[in-house]
């Protein structure tokens, strides 16, 4: 089975906790064990919102994960990037896995997000989803579904390709 | 082993010179003031805890004082620079491990 990692940053945004819940629940249905790596704040509000555990089972601490992850360890990395320390982590994440991987850039603030983007685009060559979004998911959960879509196309023509070559 | 993460909580020998700041800025900060500077990849161990950061991330050396200068970031305050002191070891460790 593939596996996905979604990273949570600071859930300082409303958007962020649904937004995890929702990409939790779509990458289950394309046939990924998603784990989510959070602070503890951002656990806390995971647990509130799924509270039997139905959309996401797996939670680790982003600091023990970060300490033990290795290259091999995910096929997926989904990173939440709303700050500063985001990007940072992301890009981290990012270099060690070097698997596909997708950036769900956000803000409230124009010039912030265009920075975060920029900072994402030129330190990974990671797909990026970004709209401005705080209260409002919908904007970002839309092109989080074009995306995953995309990436789910793909998905799909590989497996096809190695079944004609087989 | 030498461990920042408990070096951080046990110690108060250390100096905070950026808190709660942008990454780039504690990365200029260190390119700027430490007299020797090694790159590393994000999530190298530099003393024992992964380097959070965008490439390359700059590591100040000072071996006069015997201190080295890192960014330290956490997800919800943002970068920090920390100067600590650490064994001559583990500054040969960090030059062995550079990019540059």
């Amino acid at each position: 089975m593939k596996k996905a990692i979604i990273l949570l940053g600071c859930p300082e945004s409303p958007s962020q906790t649904p937004l995890a819940v929702y990409a939790a629940n779509k990458l289950t249905g394309m046939g990924y064990k998603v784990t989510m790596a959070s602070t503890p704040s951002a656990k806390k509000l995971l647990e509130v919102s799924d509270p039997d555990q139905h959309y996401v089972q797996d939670k680790i601490d982003i600091e023990t994960c970060l300490d033990e992850l290795a290259e091999g360890d995910y096929d997926l990395l989904l990173g939440f990037v709303y700050k500063d320390a985001a990007v940072s982590y992301f890009v981290t994440f990012y270099h060690i896995l070097n698997t596909k991987s997708l950036a769900l850039v956000f803000h409230r603030d124009p010039e912030k997000l265009e920075y975060f983007e920029n900072s994402v685009k030129e330190n990974t060559d990671a797909e990026i989803v970004s709209a401005r979004a705080y209260h409002n998911p919908t904007p970002l959960r839309v092109r989080l579904d074009r995306t995953l879509d995309k990436l789910n196309k793909e998905g799909l023509n590989e497996k096809n390709d190695d079944e004609d070559d087989s | 082993m030498f461990c920042l993460e408990t070096y951080l909580r046990e110690s108060e020998n250390y100096e905070i010179h950026m808190t709660r700041s942008g990454f780039k800025d504690c990365a200029r900060f260190i390119e700027e003031n430490a007299p020797e500077v090694v790159h590393v990849k994000p999530g190298e161990k530099i003393v024992g805890a992964r380097i959070i950061g965008v490439p390359p991330v700059p590591i100040g050396i000072n071996d006069d004082k015997g201190t080295i200068m890192l960014p330290y970031t956490k997800p919800c305050y943002g970068s920090a620079t920390v100067e600590i002191p650490v064994p001559l070891e583990e500054r040969e460790k960090i030059r062995a491990v550079g990019i540059d």
